[in-house]
């Protein structure tokens, strides 16, 4: 008999926990789910965008810099990324202007980048504007910022 | 007692049911405090599963033989530990085992990712609750636990081959492994519910994939050493349907684990993940209808019951409705760029998934061959071990190679020249170990040399990578702390070549003797003399009788080693008790097996050595340190992800 009270009292404790949201809020002046909008999903895109845009800067610097990559490889597929990542950042600088403030203010601001040490093999590094920081490689290192990126490409 | 449990049950499969309908429908209505409520209900069937379970532990501990299980898988005289462990030892027990697992993974992973997913857990939960409804329905109507009857005077005590310590942990990191799968499987279901296929439903599954891959991986290497230890044949793998049942999904994982880092980083593959996590997922319920329905023979066959039926149905539903969704949302999953180069290290992680999905269907064949046969022609043949290690030869050994040279290509496009100056290295390192093992007589076998001097070869291309790594960034800790996934998986890629060398070692280089002996008569093999001295018997040990040959062993080593058969109390069968003396200074295994005969003092003796055998247990251990390195917290990701992910509208 004790077990079957323990059982009942099981059962009552599951529907209390069950219905506290309705308990909590019996009459809620706003019950819709809290999705985001969809300038919100875009902003999310961008963001998206952004980040993959710069890693792929940051990987190919790595690349590079660890002789995975020729010089000429290098510079050829260093433009268009380039162009990528000013691509995703102007997208987002207009989204700011129409929408006001998303995520992308919300990050916390860079620290200062060191300087990037010569690479070990491959000599002076083809473009001396200024890439994104160079290590640690983009998968997992410090949050993206946002590079200096030129308008038409680097001034090779 | 089994009152409490089976209204445990009642209440977790009322509570599943919940979390599904009425949280299905708060997700689709958009109603938040019904979507709450079912998120809490998948709390609450986490807490009942849990209670549940703790009633059925606690029977075992107290052989309380009214529970019809607990006299099923347990006796008097079984040692505590082992009683415990019958918890997993049977069907009703190992299912609720897999609820257990379900829903307190699903209840932690649905509250940790409560703010960056808050868009996509309403439809997570009616996922997860669907899958707990399953279990818990099987439970409470099919094979419940909680049966009584009138107490035997004993039970009828645990299946021999599990009362050993390995099956107290190889059976619950199987399923902490099998089950952990479902929540990638929830999660990318729900992002395709909800529309929301962004790159948060992978952040968030991301750890949950690699731990589940890692038991998965871990629970398989220790039921080979189980095999190895304790089935006394003198191998560690047999293709048995239920170990190739762990083995396919662990495989799909793998794949998924590779391929979602092509997501992640060009936005590709987004069918192709969701197929990878469904697959996974489905051919880990597919595991279990195969251990559970009796459609195949196999030694892991413990219990057969009339579950098979109902797991068959689910599998079949879920992937059903897994297929519509992908269908129904490939709009959304189409990829964003295209793949630059066939000379790239995207290409690489293409043919690594190509390989490791044909390897994984080649094997889902060999399992299903049988039910094929049975079905077509009315009799069941199956696949022997010539065609599932002509597959693994013919896709691991690329596999193999192509693990080295895939991090060594850029992404997005590599040239041939560059390649070659960076493979030079490991190509000069796997051409010598080649020469030389040849020297050293190992090119006895082609398939062994092959596997040395690609082992070769990928080792070498892990130390160039960590060498240039380090070069690059000054520091190999600064490396590592930076970047724990790329340095984790390069960790786990070691383990893996350290693992076919073991295979290749022990298989292709092993020696085999038979031999019948006299009291005072010796066998040589490979070096080592072996005189069989006497044989003990088993004495005072209500659990098990039987007798051990004691052997003096010289030549290599020194000393006594012991090999037996026991009987335990209440089975008929024999177990063999193997004699093993590792040689950790050569990493081979002397291994000896006796087979008494009766009215005979003469033993015959099965005597192997193994080369390298303990490398595929040492690979283990290397397996998990390099998970844990790409499992472990990295704040700095943590601040970077948090900050992409805040709530737009904060």
């Amino acid at each position: 008999m004790t077990w079957v009270i323990l059982g009942a009292v099981l059962a009552a404790a599951a529907v209390v926990l069950v219905a506290l949201p309705f308990l909590r809020e019996p009459h809620a002046d706003d019950d819709r789910l809290d999705a985001p909008t969809a300038g919100e999903a875009r902003l999310r895109e961008l963001v998206e965008e952004r980040d993959r845009a710069l890693a792929a800067l940051k990987e190919l610097e790595f690349d590079h810099r660890t002789g995975k990559i020729a010089d000429e490889d290098y510079r050829q597929l260093l433009t268009p990324l380039r162009q990528a990542a000013a691509g995703a950042l102007r997208a987002l600088d207009a989204d700011r202007a129409r929408y006001g403030p998303g995520v992308h203010d919300l990050e916390p601001e860079p620290a200062p980048v060191p300087e990037p040490a010569p690479p070990p093999d491959e000599g002076t590094p083809p473009t001396p504007a200024p890439v994104p920081e160079p290590y640690p490689p983009p998968d997992e290192g410090t949050p993206p910022r946002e590079p200096l990126v030129p308008e038409q490409g680097p001034q090779e | 007692m089994a009152d409490l449990g089976r209204a445990a049950l009642v209440v977790s499969f009322g509570l599943a049911l919940y979390a599904l309908v009425a949280g299905g429908l708060g997700a689709y209505a958009g109603r938040r405090r019904l979507a709450t409520s079912a998120r809490n209900a998948l709390l609450a069937c986490f807490g009942s599963t849990l209670v549940a379970s703790a009633v059925l532990a606690t029977a075992l501990l107290r052989h309380d033989f009214s529970f019809v299980y607990v006299a099923s898988h347990t006796n008097r005289t079984l040692p505590t530990a082992y009683a415990l462990s019958a918890f997993w030892g049977g069907q009703e027990g190992s299912l609720l085992l897999w609820l257990l697992v379900l829903t307190g993974y699903g209840a932690l992973a649905v509250v940790a990712n409560r703010r960056l997913l808050r868009d996509v857990i309403p439809w997570v939960v009616p996922v997860l609750g669907g899958i707990a409804t399953f279990f818990s329905f099987v439970l409470v109507a099919v094979a419940s636990p909680f049966q009584t009857q009138t107490a035997p005077v004993d039970g009828a005590g645990l299946t021999p081959s599990l009362q050993n310590p390995y099956m107290m942990a190889h059976p619950p990191l199987l399923y902490l492994g099998y089950v952990g799968l479902s929540i990638p499987f929830a999660f990318a279901a729900g992002a395709l519910l909800s529309g929301r296929t962004d790159e948060r439903w992978i952040v968030a599954t991301r750890r949950w994939t690699l731990a589940a891959w890692t038991f998965l991986g871990f629970g398989q290497l220790l039921g080979a050493h189980w095999a190895y230890t304790e089935v006394g044949w003198g191998g560690y793998y047999a293709w048995d349907p239920v170990e190739n049942a762990a083995l396919m999904p662990w495989l799909a994982a793998t794949a998924f684990l590779h391929s979602v880092m092509i997501q992640e980083r060009k936005g590709m593959l987004k069918v192709w993940n969701m197929v990878l996590v469904a697959l996974a997922f489905e051919l880990s319920v597919f595991g279990t209808f195969l251990t559970r329905s009796g459609v195949v023979n196999s030694i892991h066959s413990f219990a057969k019951s009339s579950i098979g039926g109902w797991f068959l149905a689910f599998v079949v539903i879920s992937s059903l409705f897994s297929l519509a969704l992908i269908l129904r949302r490939l709009p959304l999953l189409k990829a964003r760029t295209k793949l630059e180069s066939a000379l790239s290290r995207e290409a690489a992680f293409l043919y690594n998934n190509l390989l490791l999905v044909a390897l994984c269907l080649t094997v889902l064949w060999g399992v299903l061959f049988p039910i094929v046969t049975q079905l077509v022609k009315g009799e069941s043949r199956t696949m022997g071990r010539p065609y599932y290690d002509f597959f693994l030869r013919a896709f691991g050994l690329p596999l193999l190679l192509l693990m080295g040279i895939g991090p060594l290509i850029a992404w997005r496009k590599t040239s041939v020249r560059s390649l070659v100056r960076t493979l030079a290295w490991p190509i000069a390192a796997s051409a010598v170990a080649g020469a030389a093992l040849v020297a050293v007589g190992a090119g006895s076998s082609s398939p062994g040399l092959i596997a040395y001097t690609f082992s070769a070869f990928v080792l070498g291309t892990i130390a160039v990578e960590v060498v240039k790594g380090t070069r690059a960034t000054g520091s190999l800790a600064l490396l590592i702390a930076r970047n724990r996934r790329r340095y984790g998986g390069y960790i786990v890629h070691a383990a893996v070549v350290l693992l076919a060398i073991g295979i290749a070692g022990s298989s292709a280089y092993s020696t085999t003797r038979e031999q019948k002996l006299l009291p005072g008569q010796t066998a040589s093999v490979a070096g080592y003399h072996l005189t069989y001295l006497r044989t003990d018997e088993i004495q005072n040990d209500p659990n098990r009788t039987g007798q051990y040959a004691v052997l003096r062993v010289g030549g290599r080593w020194h000393g006594t080693l012991r090999t037996g058969q026991v009987t335990y109390t209440g089975f008929q069968e024999t177990d063999e008790d193997v004699g093993i003396k590792t040689d950790w200074l050569r990493a081979q295994d002397l291994y000896v097996i006796a087979n008494f005969q009766q009215s005979s003092q003469a033993v015959y003796f099965k005597i192997l050595v193994k080369p390298l055998v303990n490398l595929i247990w040492v690979a283990g251990f290397v397996f998990v340190l390099g998970s844990l390195v790409a499992l472990w917290p990295d704040a700095r990701e943590q601040r970077r992800l948090a900050a992409r992910f805040a709530p737009a509208h904060a």
